[in-house]
Formats: C-alpha cells, sequence, structure tokens
C-alpha cells in the first residue's frame, strides 16, 4: 500500500445515479447499453466512503454530482460531513428539485456554486435536450433562488447541433438570471450521448461561429466564458478568441478530477467508463498510480503523434474516443469526423 | 446578511489577496534615496513572518503562472517506452503543477500562528479561522492565475457584482419579459432579486454618506458615541470579529 496522499485539486462524487432529466446529450456512463455496476451505499457507508476518499488525499473541493444529486434523500447529511471536514463544495444539477428554501439551505450548508445547464434561450429546445417538459422554466427559477439566496451559478451550455445557434440569445438569458460565468462545452458523446452522436455533434465551422459569437458575448457583458471540453487547435484556432478560456485533459495531474461513483467506485474522470478499482479495496494512491491510470493519461491518437501541440491538446477527449469506439488511443468524435479540416 | 462563520472569513482572506493584487500597499514603502532598512541579524518574529505571507501574494500570483509556463503534459519521448509497449511502466509519466509556492506559504502561515498560540497571544479558534482565511486567500490567487483544465468551472469572480451589472441585468430581464417567453412570476422574482443586490450592493457615495449620517443621528440622539467596531453589530461571532481583526491589525502595523 503506497501510504503518500496526493493532492487533488478536486474529486468529483457521483452521489446517485437517479436522474429526473433524461438529457439526450448525458454522458452518464451508466446510461450507455453495457454492464456499468448501478446502485449506491447507504448514508452510514457513503460517509465511511467520504471519509476514506478525504483522509487518503490532500483534496479540498469536492464537486457533487449524478444523476440529479437533489434526489439523494440524505444529501444534507453528505454536506454537513463536507462541511465539518471543511471542503469546498460544487454541485453540478438540472435546478428542477432548486426551491427556494432548498437554495438557501444548500448554500448555508457550504455549497459554493451551483452548475446549472441553460441549454437554450428557447423553452422548447432546452426541454427537447433535457428530455423533460418544464425544464427551461425551472431552471431560470433555481437560478433566481440561487441568487436570492446570494450563492452562485455558472451556467452550462452544452454545443449540439440543436442549439449551437441559440447561443448568444442564451448569454444574455444567462447574465439576465445573474450567472457567474458561462461553461461553453461542446457536445461530448458518451453515456445516452453515444445514440444521438451524429444527430447533435456539432461541425467545427459550427463550434468556430460559435465561439466567435461567445468571444463577443463575453466581452459585451464582462461574462467570463470557459470551454472544458478540449477543442483540438488543429479544427480550430482558439487563439482567434482571447476572452475565452480553454481547457485540455488534465487526467494525470493534480488538476484531474478523479471520480468517484456512489458504490466506491473510483474512474479517471466523468466521462470515462474505466473503473480504476474500488476505494473500499484499494488505496486512493494506489489506484491513481495503477498501470491503468497511466495507461489513461499517456494516451494519444496516432493521427495526433507528430502534431507540434499534441502535449498541450492530447488528441481532445480520451474517455470520449475509449467510450464510443473502444480505445483510448482512438480519433474522439469531434476528431474523427472533422479531420479532413485538421491543420498539420 | 446572514453569513456563515467559514464564508465570512473566506471573504476577508479574498478581499485582502484581492486589495493586495490591486496594488493596495499595507505598508510605505521605500521611495529614492529613502534609508535601506538594516540586515536584519535575528530571525523575524513569528507575528513579522505572519504578516510577509499575507504581502506575498504578487509572488504566488507570478510563481502560479510560472509554474503553468513549466509544466506541460508529458511528450510522447518522454513516456517511458514501457508504456508504450505496454509494459509495466516505470515511471510517473506526467509533471504536476501544484501550486508549490502557495502550499510552502500555508505551511508558514500555519507555523507562525501556532507559534503565536503557543506564546498566549491568540486563541486557538481565532487561530484556525485566521488560517482559514489565509487558505481562501492562497487559493483565490492560485485559482484566479491557473489556466482551467478539462471540466474545472469557469473562475468565477466572488466580488459583488457591479451597480452596472445590475443595471444591464434589469434592463435584459425587462426585454425579456416583453417577449413573453418566461413564467411572469420567475421575472418578477428575478427583478426582485436585482433590486435587492443593488440594495445591497451598489450604495452610491451618497447613500453611503446618508448612511453613516443616519447612523450618526441616531447615536447622538441617544446621547451615545459613534459605536465602535467591536459595538457593530456584525453578523458574525466574536471570534470570527476577532480574527479578522487580527488579520486587519497584522497587516496595518507599521
Amino acid at each position: 500500500m503506497t501510504l503518500i496522499r496526493p493532492r487533488l485539486q478536486s474529486l468529483i462524487f457521483e452521489v446517485t445515479q437517479h436522474c429526473n432529466h433524461a438529457c439526450l446529450h448525458c454522458y452518464n456512463v451508466w446510461q450507455a447499453a453495457g454492464s456499468y455496476p448501478r446502485g449506491e451505499l447507504d448514508t452510514s457507508r457513503t460517509l465511511e466512503l467520504l471519509a476514506r476518499a478525504l483522509d487518503e488525499t490532500d483534496c479540498r473541493h469536492v464537486t457533487l454530482t449524478g444523476g440529479e444529486p437533489l434526489l439523494r434523500c440524505d444529501l444534507v447529511s453528505i454536506l454537513e460531513f463536507l462541511q465539518r471536514r471543511r471542503v469546498q463544495v460544487t454541485i453540478i444539477s438540472n435546478g428542477r428539485l432548486l426551491s427556494e428554501s432548498t437554495a438557501a439551505s444548500l448554500i448555508q450548508l457550504g455549497v459554493g456554486l451551483f452548475e446549472l445547464p441553460l441549454l437554450s434561450a428557447s423553452p422548447q429546445v432546452h426541454d427537447d435536450l433535457s428530455g423533460a417538459p418544464g425544464a427551461w422554466q425551472a431552471v431560470l427559477d433555481a437560478m433566481v433562488n440561487v441568487r436570492k439566496a446570494h450563492g452562485q451559478v455558472v451556467s452550462a451550455f452544452v454545443a449540439t447541433r440543436r442549439n449551437i445557434t441559440d447561443l448568444y440569445e442564451t448569454i444574455r438569458l444567462a447574465f439576465a438570471f445573474g450567472a457567474r460565468g458561462l461553461m461553453l462545452n461542446r457536445f461530448n458523446p458518451g453515456g445516452r450521448g453515444r445514440e444521438h452522436l451524429v444527430e447533435l455533434l456539432p461541425s467545427a465551422e459550427q463550434v468556430s461561429l460559435a465561439l466567435s459569437i461567445a468571444e463577443a458575448a463575453s466581452v459585451e457583458y464582462n461574462l467570463p466564458i470557459s470551454c472544458s471540453i478540449p477543442i483540438q487547435p488543429c479544427l480550430i484556432d482558439i487563439g482567434r478568441f482571447p476572452h475565452l478560456g480553454f481547457g485540455f485533459c488534465s487526467a494525470g495531474s493534480v488538476r484531474a478530477y478523479y471520480t468517484l461513483d456512489p458504490l466506491g467506485n473510483l474512474r479517471p474522470c466523468n466521462h470515462s467508463d474505466i473503473i480504476l478499482g474500488n476505494l473500499f479495496e484499494t488505496s486512493f494512491a494506489d489506484l491513481i498510480s495503477s498501470r491503468q491510470m497511466q495507461t489513461f493519461t499517456c494516451a494519444i491518437p496516432p493521427f495526433c503523434v507528430d502534431c507540434s501541440r499534441r502535449d498541450e491538446c492530447q488528441g481532445g477527449c480520451k474517455a470520449s474516443a475509449q467510450v464510443c469506439y473502444g480505445s483510448l488511443e482512438a480519433e474522439e468524435p469531434f476528431l474523427y469526423f472533422n479531420q479532413p479540416l485538421a491543420r498539420r | 446578511m446572514n453569513i456563515s462563520r467559514r464564508d465570512f472569513m473566506k471573504l476577508v482572506g479574498v478581499s485582502v489577496a484581492s486589495l493586495a493584487l490591486t496594488r493596495c500597499r499595507f505598508a510605505p514603502f521605500a521611495t529614492c534615496y529613502a534609508p535601506m532598512p538594516p540586515t536584519p541579524t535575528v530571525l523575524p518574529s513569528a507575528m513579522e513572518r505572519l504578516r510577509l505571507c499575507w504581502l506575498s501574494f504578487g509572488e504566488l500570483a507570478q510563481a502560479t503562472v510560472d509554474e503553468f509556463k513549466q509544466v506541460l503534459p508529458p511528450s510522447i519521448e518522454s513516456i517511458p517506452q514501457t508504456v508504450i509497449e505496454g509494459v509495466e511502466p516505470t515511471a510517473a509519466p506526467k509533471t504536476n503543477p501544484e501550486n508549490a509556492f502557495g502550499q510552502q506559504l500555508i505551511a508558514r502561515h500555519r507555523q507562525a500562528l501556532d507559534e503565536i498560540v503557543t506564546a498566549g497571544e491568540l486563541t486557538r479558534p481565532v487561530a484556525d479561522l485566521v488560517q482559514e482565511a489565509y487558505d481562501a486567500a492562497v487559493y483565490h490567487v492560485w485559482r484566479s492565475n491557473a489556466p482551467i483544465t478539462c471540466y474545472a468551472p469557469v473562475i468565477v469572480n466572488y466580488a459583488p457584482v457591479s451597480a452596472d451589472t445590475l443595471v444591464r441585468q434589469s434592463e435584459l430581464v425587462n426585454e425579456l419579459a416583453s417577449q413573453g417567453n418566461i413564467n411572469p412570476q420567475t421575472l418578477a422574482n428575478a427583478q426582485a432579486a436585482i433590486q435587492h443586490d443593488m440594495a445591497f450592493y451598489a450604495l452610491t457615495d451618497a447613500e453611503v454618506s446618508s448612511l453613516y449620517d443616519r447612523l450618526i443621528a441616531e447615536s447622538q440622539s441617544q446621547a451615545q458615541a459613534v459605536p465602535s467596531f467591536e459595538n457593530v453589530e456584525l453578523e458574525a461571532s466574536p471570534d470570527a470579529r476577532a480574527a479578522a481583526r487580527f488579520i486587519i491589525n497584522l497587516l496595518t502595523s507599521q
């Protein structure tokens, strides 16, 4: 057993696999056809799991996600535990259950940031992508409720073929409703989203245009906008958008976001279905220094080996490549479908 | 305002860090021809070391930028060949930007605080809150200067939004109302939240002045002196107040 406590910037904990929405673009790994373990632990075992994760790492930030985390009936107990451990908490939610009183109590329990989806300025488009009538109205109410309790919201816009042209109006809506920033994530196929890959995956030209719009809107509204899902620089010159933040895969570094599922299985990230092992059986340090994890970290598609920006870009999202095409070294869908445009 | 003790201390820490980074000086700086201070021949006191920690945010910002410039994911050549060939890897392939300088500062701050507690100059609960504020300040400076990675949430500005932003938000909400998509009750709530923020955050100079005048007048009408900091009705615990006061004294002492 390794005794060192790895330092992590953040840990993602999937508190439940249940969800009250059915997003077409959902990347939850258990939504894909396959045999991913299902279920969740009771409260005491869950707290034991979290204690183990925090004891075995140097981690001060936990993101609670799902499924829909607010469906977990012992969420308050989990938050109280994290508060006692002096951990900063972010919640990724669809906002459906974020009433005024719930928002206030979650903020009181130390939730510093809510990531809520805002997929369109059109109710119909948002609701269709969410697979849930009334989702758009609910998320706007949730944003107001968080604001009234002096909490912080970041809006998440998943750019698909269905909504990418709504981006500007959606940014305006997010700004009007008090979002402190916007995550502009191009659709990254996985989970249920894999079934809708062709239907939803935007082209590089569409994403490039969306980035131009986001760049201008970021300046116009002084709103931070980040593009967290990797966008390959060979497909789009991201240097043209100085006001946008661009992220690349951080697997294997201190900024990795290892993901713990409700049963204690640890994965390299929330998009990956690779289980490194169970935290009840193996220490955190041993799991993340495993050969499996190193293979994940080092994987790069052969297409990218000669690229001058391969170290930064790493070919894009290797988790998506694995989930969609069965190999970490495959070209992930956004690169695969847009490869003819790649500037080498 | 109802705010938890921890959040209060974090806000104190982040505010101090933000002030430091916008070149707000806590002590007079030597000017041209000012005499140089003598070279210290004894170790600085715990209080002086603590103060130095709070005055190091500029260095931390620069160190963060430098750290990320140096650290890139591995090139293919640097990945052990054994990994590529599917044999047991021999070395960790990726170097980590770990906010090393920030961690050093936090450790130094904790050590100095412990000495101050041992000397009986500060109670343990207050020291813990001071440390909490410092941790938040270091994280704030690091996070503000480190590039984002995949799925890291966008860097959020925790400072109150400006009056200008609130006015623009209000105008936009009115515009959205005319489009008729959004539930009128939601729009009313959104406007109410903006108004609340305006009242809370965006007092004009004249309003602040008027508020002070009113408070002074109230005190005088009751034949009382203007309340001291200790007596102002802040919704923060005595420990949190003591910790905030300690930090202010630390940074403003000559």
